[in-house]
């Protein structure tokens, strides 16, 4: 009878151990996640519009109904890629999200202090480089180093009024995920080839 | 033969409790990190890159995307001032001050978290739109008859979720959220 004992005890540490593997692995076999429902909209590397938020056709659960929204699955394994959007003079905001869906990067038209949104997303390694060999034309955009080298990002325009949702969907359609992103300045002592597109 | 039966004891119980719990704790509201303040809770963490495994798991399984920290927060209330779940079928009045926010959301769900179509074509209200009492507060009636003022329709009888989102707020990116003023949320009354 101890012995049966001893085995549930043992069967309930192993439970504690399988419980803590489905919560860790989860994210990267859930099939309903927001990267997965993304990539309905279209081919990665551009910002597709989502559909605006109205009963039965939410694209995304919980999205606020007053946004309009454009997301862009991206890869940074070719290199750091530039996000460059004009944006409406009101609220905006873009969050740069990882595979499974966390949020590593967040900004608001405010905290960017400008207009539009140049962005560029790059991998500490990238980093490191676009350190090394500065670009140039790099110096008036917002350069942020993530851990991942998949992800996402967010973008949100806030609409006021029903009659704005045209000017905000035409500026979010508009919005570029893959922008030209020049390569190092010369005389670039080792050609840093993988920050080229 | 007794080994064998003892083996099969313990992955079924290593099974049951596994993915029981597992599935317990997902189905639940989010454990960790809850600021909960009146009848509004919000998960400050769940928009930064320290969130916990139980939200990144939760995330996943529903597919929501957060607010990043630098962009807002989102409180959300299941259940009125009193702690009575809310229910379609009443009426409520969301009532006071929000916190100081560039601008907030006010957007009423269903049970299943959708918005609710109705005739008034209106699933929320924005701080530039509603209109406001002298002091600067303001009164938004939820409930499924058309109500004067700022008027949150609802469709359906069961339970309904309100979402108060706070963009370009103080109180998300980290600094610890105080004691904030929330807008109550007064029963009216039921059928």
């Amino acid at each position: 009878m101890i012995r049966t004992l001893f085995y549930v005890l043992g069967g309930v540490l192993l439970g504690g151990i399988i419980h803590i593997a489905i919560i860790l692995l989860l994210p990267d076999f859930a099939n309903r996640d927001a990267w997965t429902s993304l990539g309905r909209f279209g081919p990665d590397g551009a910002f597709h519009r989502l559909p605006m938020s109205e009963p039965g056709t939410e694209p995304l659960p919980y999205l606020d109904p007053q946004m309009a929204y454009a997301a862009c699955r991206f890869s940074l394994d070719g290199g750091p890629i530039r996000i460059k959007a004009a944006m409406p003079e009101d609220f905006w905001s873009i969050a740069v999200f990882n595979r499974r869906g966390s949020n590593v990067y967040s900004l608001n038209d405010r905290s960017a202090e400008r207009a539009d949104i140049d962005l560029v997303i790059a991998t500490p390694v990238q980093m490191a480089q676009l350190r090394e060999n500065p670009i140039a034309a790099l110096d008036q955009s917002i350069v942020i180093e993530v851990p991942v080298t998949r992800g996402f990002a967010l973008i949100r325009s806030f609409v006021a009024d029903p009659t704005l949702v045209g000017r905000a969907e035409a500026l979010l359609g508009a919005a570029d995920c893959s922008a030209e992103l020049p390569s190092a300045d010369a005389p670039p002592a080792v050609d840093p080839g993988d920050e080229k597109r | 033969m007794r080994l064998l039966i003892n083996i099969a004891i313990a992955i079924a119980v290593a099974l049951i409790v596994g993915f029981g719990s597992a599935a317990l704790v997902l189905d639940r509201e989010r454990l960790f990190g809850a600021v909960t303040r009146g009848a509004w809770t919000a998960w400050p963490d769940t928009g930064s890159p320290d969130a916990d495994p139980y939200t990144e798991a939760m995330l996943a399984r529903t597919g929501e995307v957060p607010l990043g920290a630098g962009e807002g927060l989102a409180f959300s209330a299941d259940a009125d001032s009193a702690g009575a779940r809310l229910r379609g079928e009443c009426s409520y009045r969301v009532t006071g001050q929000t916190p100081p926010a560039r601008l907030w959301t006010l957007t009423v769900y269903d049970a299943d978290g959708h918005l609710m179509d109705n005739p008034a074509n209106r699933t929320a209200f924005h701080s530039r739109e509603v209109l406001r009492h002298e002091d600067g507060s303001f009164t938004v009636a939820v409930s499924r008859s058309a109500q004067p003022g700022n008027w949150l329709p609802v469709t359906t009888p069961d339970a309904i979720r309100l979402i108060l989102r706070l963009y370009d707020t103080p109180l998300a990116g980290g600094s610890r959220i105080g004691a904030v003023v929330m807008p109550a949320i007064e029963k009216v009354g039921c059928p």
